[in-house]
């Protein structure tokens, strides 16, 4: 009887255009990254489930796919690759001078709903930049942002940036407990106005409100930096963002920089600026990242950083990669070997195989199989083309 | 530059309704009025094609992005969740969702696990893990309504409209789990691809709701 098991849920066989597609943006994001000055580093696929707990990882722990050992601790497969980078960074790299710049290409895995159409294996390529705070380095980061979809060779795309001290700051300013300011957090979030609105109805009162009931429409342009500081008076986060705007565009990355002031995802985790990247034709973002500079220390090495992953396959899926098709076949007679091999190497790959048959007669039958329009037969008497 | 969006309704009673408030919004919404065969329905002088879905579809549809916006009501955001936008209560499809118990039955007063029935078995657990309680949940598909009359359930969390069908057959409802009506909802990337456009229809929803009160 045939075995008959298929893969298991929200894992798949990636076949041909599927693999040119991951491959070419692998490539692309880790030529760019070689180039900018990071290095790789490889996790393992397993950690301690600890690891993500304790470090404060935002992600709920259905998400994580978990093992037991034999000692009987709770292993995940690697959710994410950012927590393990910032352990390796506190200890093995402890005497390396920072800033350190990293970079990883590697799969996570994420059990997602059943039958929703995602994968649990998401393939990221991402940078982290450990060890440097402040302006200069935000930039850096959110300029590698712009090229790496760039380097992708995606179009329409764009980096919209914001920073978590623009809320926190607003929040403040209201008299709220820490439940309400989260309940109110989660509405900007998912840009739930009119709920938002009956929430802030009691405050109508307060200068703070007004920039708060706004703030799920502040994203777009950088005009969208006027009109928060027009509501919200002055804010160092809104300073910062427009002195990064600044010297983005100085630097010609204006086109591709926009900004969202109600990014409040993942809020204790991220401690200052945040940012996604969106393609057109991706349903989702292709991109996220952000500052986070209290977990290294986490792990016995203070190092402020900032980095972002680049979700591979979601990049891939917008690009028009197509399989090379066979155009050759090769039948070889006696001693006739490198040359045919000689020949094979010279063609595009993908488009040339070699023939395994004995007969040229079985050769032509396979060509007419696989599709290819022509043969060449390669024998110490000569060589000759063949049209199928 | 305007781009065509396409929106997905929740086909029934939200969709009428749906068409209602679009049609006050002054767009023309007589190909989905007459459909004919085609199940994607351009409007004509808008740059709004409409599909019509079952409801979880419709969020379906917007998660992925083949929508870029949708309505759909509360009780199937709280029972499917997702990530994207939920811009508007468009305060129509209003009704709550109750727990309804036997009419004079005592729910809470006992110390014996509680089963309940419902086809919103997500809404349920999140309801009860907010009380601490255990209870066991049963997923019915159909009229939940059977459920405790069989004696398979000692209660039921369901929509409620008139409370009439829950009279008729000896329930009652006891206590709100929460007010549903329909919702605007928006796929996040659209959002943020198609801002001008999106944001000019959810302003003539705003402006056509507001004129309604």
């Amino acid at each position: 009887m045939d075995i008959h098991i298929t893969t298991p849920e929200g894992t798949r066989d990636r076949l041909f255009a599927e693999c040119l597609e991951r491959r070419q943006v692998q490539e692309a994001l880790v030529a760019l990254f070689r180039r900018r000055g990071y290095s790789q580093v490889i996790t393992p696929e397993v950690e301690f489930y600890d690891l993500f707990v304790q470090s404060g990882n935002p992600m709920p722990q259905e998400a994580m796919l978990k093992i037991i050992d034999r000692s009987g601790k709770i292993m995940v497969m690697r959710p994410d690759s950012t927590a393990p980078i910032a352990r390796v960074a506190a200890t093995k790299l402890k005497g390396l001078a920072l800033p350190q710049r990293l970079y990883y290409d590697q799969t996570v895995f994420r059990s997602g709903s059943a039958h929703n159409g995602g994968s649990s294996e998401i393939a990221q390529c991402g940078v982290e930049l450990m060890g440097a705070s402040g302006r200069k380095a935000d930039v850096e980061m959110v300029a590698l942002a712009v090229d790496a979809l760039r380097a992708c060779g995606v179009s329409g795309f764009h980096i919209e940036v914001g920073h978590v001290d623009f809320f926190r700051t607003l929040a403040g300013r209201l008299d709220l407990p820490a439940e309400e300011i989260e309940r109110m957090r989660t509405l900007i979030e998912g840009k739930n106005y009119a709920a938002l609105n009956d929430m802030l109805a009691p405050h109508r009162s307060d200068p703070a409100c007004a920039a708060l009931a706004r703030l799920p429409y502040l994203f777009g342009g950088a005009q969208v930096l006027e009109e928060a500081r027009a509501l919200a008076g002055d804010c160092d986060s809104l300073d910062y963002l427009a002195q990064l705007w600044t010297e983005l565009e100085q630097a010609g990355y204006g086109g591709f920089v926009r900004f969202d002031l109600g990014l409040v995802h993942q809020i204790d985790y991220y401690t200052g600026v945040v940012f996604r990247g969106y393609i057109q034709g991706a349903g989702r973002p292709v991109l996220s990242g952000g500052r986070y500079d209290k977990l290294v220390e986490k792990f016995g090495r203070r190092a402020e950083a900032t980095g972002f992953a680049v979700d591979v396959d979601a990049v891939g899926s917008c690009l028009q990669v197509e399989c090379p098709r066979l155009e050759l076949v090769i039948h070889y007679g006696q001693g006739m070997l490198a040359r045919a091999l000689e020949v094979l190497d010279a063609q595009a790959p993908g488009t040339c195989e070699l023939s395994p048959c004995r007969t040229l007669n079985s050769t032509m039958n396979l060509a007419r199989e696989k599709g290819a329009p022509r043969v060449l037969v390669l024998e110490k008497s000569g060589e000759r083309w063949l049209e199928v | 530059m305007s781009e065509r969006l396409k929106i997905a309704l929740t086909k029934g009673r939200l969709q009428d309704k749906s068409l209602e408030l679009f049609e006050e919004m002054g767009l023309d919404c007589s190909p989905v009025r007459s459909p004919g065969r085609r199940l994607i329905h351009p409007l004509p002088g808008y740059p709004l094609d409409v599909v019509l879905a079952k409801a979880p579809d419709v969020i379906t549809y917007v998660e992925h992005g083949v929508c870029d916006l949708g309505v759909v009501g509360k009780d199937t955001i709280l029972e499917k969740g997702g990530a994207f936008y939920e811009v508007l209560d468009l305060g129509f499809g209003r009704c709550r969702f109750a727990l309804a118990v036997p009419r004079g039955s005592d729910f809470y007063g006992t110390y014996k696990t509680r089963r309940l029935a419902s086809k919103y078995p997500e809404v349920t657990r999140a309801f009860f893990e907010k009380k601490g309680m255990d209870v066991d949940i049963v997923k019915i598909e159909g009229s939940v309504e059977l459920a405790p009359i069989l004696g398979l359930s000692d209660g039921i969390v369901d929509i409620v409209e008139t409370g009439a069908t829950l009279r008729e057959n000896g329930l009652e409802p006891i206590e709100d789990v929460a007010r549903v009506s329909a919702r605007l909802i928006v796929n996040t990337a659209s959002m943020k691809l198609h801002k001008g456009q999106i944001l000019d229809f959810i302003g003539r929803c705003q402006q056509a709701l507001d004129g309604r009160n």
